[in-house]
């Protein structure tokens, strides 16, 4: 038992204090932190407008919409962020962060285009139309109604959106950044005992999901019942 | 209040309403009743646009709501709407869906707009469940809820579409009791509804919708109890019948009952005689099953026939087979007391058989 402890003991020095490595790895979550964090706000916008254009009252608009998401829903994140940075941007000195916060704002707009557009179609429209019989304008009944409940509906379908958003990030290392994937792996590399620092790769990532669903839960109770 | 003039509306080849001309003064009530389908509730969205009509005008306190150039939402501030399914914003406690308009349109102060929504939570009676959401109080408290919230608006005109269908008795009693208020208050109101005892009493004019337009309308006595034209007749006929058919020897006699004394209360039949109609008809299907469905499947249907008011109940119950009269023992049977109790209850009993169809008439 002894034993054991002195080894783990031993592995957390080698991996984490040697060389201020500690440091790398808060550098490399960082790194995860803001590409999740952009790249879901710009998603979130994206998304916005995508939904929008896809309920649109315009044919074209809407086919045009339901193309563009067609097409980034059903493309791999990886390819699409590596189609940016060897193809669109090749020759560009964009840094690789911003290539890839655009490459995950497309890629999570698309899914919550989707998310908020069956959310909107779930919202009670006799409810939207009482409103309108209380003297709302459109827009104003939207905003009063429809937008708070599409969001009670859509929270557990964007709560996991953004989850697989930032475990998607772990594959931003093809494209040379050091997130905290490439950086665990480094560390492994160099150690010899990828096992360790791999599993703590890991428990950072665990620690992110639960750090969103803390945050959401603590939204939704401060909105109250249902 | 309201002059409908030329009204008509579609939708693709099914034609609703064709040519509708319809007023309303102000402070009146008036029920429009009709079989369904026939655009009840097409004709009252109209009059709020909610459905936009391919021709005609409907003039609102002289303005033709249906010209593009008039702003519809300062409009409909002054109608408040109310329907079957209620629709209480489901986000909002009641407190909230009550004040959300004054707030928002009107930009009351919170503190005014929530006054006022305790007065009419006072009125529809609910103040203690100004703090509970809209799926925590029965559909009853629920109704009564959306009409305070029209209210809120301190609207002239309101319109309900069947505020009573999705209720039971004692829930629709309630919301007919806050209806009867709001007239003595003298809102001007149409209500589309099922609920023939309301109408009756409440609305000053009766309008009998069929054929896409208005088909006949007059006082409640002239609809209900004079109509002149056929259409009208029949539907008013069929009001006050009730109808069951039994198929089976197992047939659910719990329910059956329940249907009964709903029926019947709608047309203030007193519960001693609802229990009588009950009592008669269980005696008399018990005793047909056992003479006449023995070994057949039973084919038995019955109608029950309310006059309004205090009138006279016909029962009637049809069931096809050899002729059978249960009261048509030359000897009483002595030992069946459910026939000796029938005949003693009725005023009047009958039995008649053509065809393999026996008839049996009982007057209560
Ligand atoms: N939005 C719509 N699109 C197409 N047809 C419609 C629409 N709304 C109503 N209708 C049709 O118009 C006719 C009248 O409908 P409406 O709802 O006004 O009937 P109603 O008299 O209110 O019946 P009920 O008593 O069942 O409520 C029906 O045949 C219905 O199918
Ligand atoms: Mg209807």
């Amino acid at each position: 038992m002894g034993e054991y402890f002195e080894a783990i003991i031993h592995s957390f020095y080698n991996n984490l204090i040697v060389g201020n490595a500690y440091l790398i790895v808060i550098k490399g979550l960082g790194i995860t932190l803001l590409i999740s964090a952009l790249g879901l706000l710009f998603g979130t916008i994206f998304g916005g407008v995508l939904c929008f254009l896809r309920m649109a009252a315009s044919k074209w608009l809407k086919a045009v919409a339901k193309l563009v998401i067609a097409v980034l829903r059903g493309s791999p994140v990886l390819l699409l962020l590596m189609i940016l940075y060897y193809v669109v941007f090749a020759n560009s000195r964009i840094d690789p962060v911003i290539i890839a916060v655009i490459a995950f704002a497309l890629n999570s707009g698309a899914h919550i285009s989707e998310v908020m557009r069956s959310a909107l179609e779930a919202v009670d429209k006799k409810q939207i139309e009482a409103a309108r019989m209380l003297g709302f304008s459109g827009p104003k009944a939207f905003v009063a109604i429809a937008l708070p409940q599409a969001g009670k509906i859509a929270r557990p379908v964007y709560q996991s959106a953004v989850i697989n958003l930032v475990q998607w990030t772990s594959v931003v290392g093809y494209v040379t950044i050091t997130d905290l994937t490439r950086t665990v792996n480094n560390i492994g590399a160099r150690t010899g005992e990828p096992f360790f620092a791999l599993f703590l790769g890991v428990l950072f990532y665990l620690g992110i999901s639960y750090a969103v669903y803390a945050l959401f839960s603590i939204g939704s109770k401060r909105e109250g019942a249902i | 209040m309201i002059t409908i003039s030329g009204l008509s509306k579609h939708f693709g080849n099914l034609v609703v309403l064709k040519d509708i001309n319809f007023q309303v003064r102000k402070g009146e009530c008036v029920a429009i009743i009709g079989p369904s389908g026939t655009g009840k509730s097409v004709f009252l969205r109209s009059i709020a646009m909610l459905e936009v009509p391919e021709s005609g005008s409907i003039c609102i306190k002289g303005t033709d709501i249906t010209q593009k150039s008039v702003d519809i939402n300062k409009i409909r501030e002054k109608m408040g709407m109310v329907y079957q399914g209620f629709h209480l914003f489901s986000h909002l406690n009641v407190l909230d869906n009550i004040t959300l308009a004054p707030r928002k349109i009107r930009k009351q102060p919170k503190a005014e707009a929530e006054k006022k929504a305790r007065e009419l939570l006072a009125l529809v009676g609910l103040s203690e469940k100004a703090d509970c959401y809209p799926h925590q109080i029965s559909g009853g408290q629920q109704q009564r809820i959306a009409i305070a919230r029209c209210l809120a608006m301190e609207p002239e005109i309101m319109l309900f579409d069947e505020p009573t269908s999705a209720l039971d008795p004692t829930m629709s009693r309630e919301v007919l009791s806050i209806m009867r208020k709001l007239t003595r208050m003298g809102l001007t109101m149409i209500v589309v509804t099922h609920e023939m005892s309301f109408a009756r009493e409440v609305a000053d004019r009766v309008v009998y919708l069929d054929e896409g337009g208005i088909y006949e309308e007059g006082t409640p006595d002239e609809i209900f109890d004079h109509p002149r034209r056929d259409k009208t007749r029949t539907f008013i006929r069929r009001l006050n019948v009730f109808n069951y058919e039994i198929h089976s020897t197992t047939f659910d006699m719990v329910t059956m009952n329940a249907q009964i004394e709903v029926f019947c209360q709608k047309y203030q039949v007193k519960q001693q005689k609802i229990y009588h109609i009950q009592l008669v008809l269980e005696e008399m299907l018990v005793e047909i099953l056992r003479r006449c469905y023995a070994v057949v499947s039973p084919d038995i249907a019955f109608t029950i026939e309310c006059p309004s008011g205090d009138g006279e109940v016909s029962i009637s119950i049809q069931y096809a087979g050899s002729s059978f009269d249960p009261f048509g023992e030359t000897t009483p049977d002595e030992d069946n007391l459910g026939i000796t109790l029938v005949r003693n209850m009725a005023k009047a009993t009958s039995h008649y058989a053509e065809k393999d169809l026996n008839t049996l008439i009982i007057k209560l």
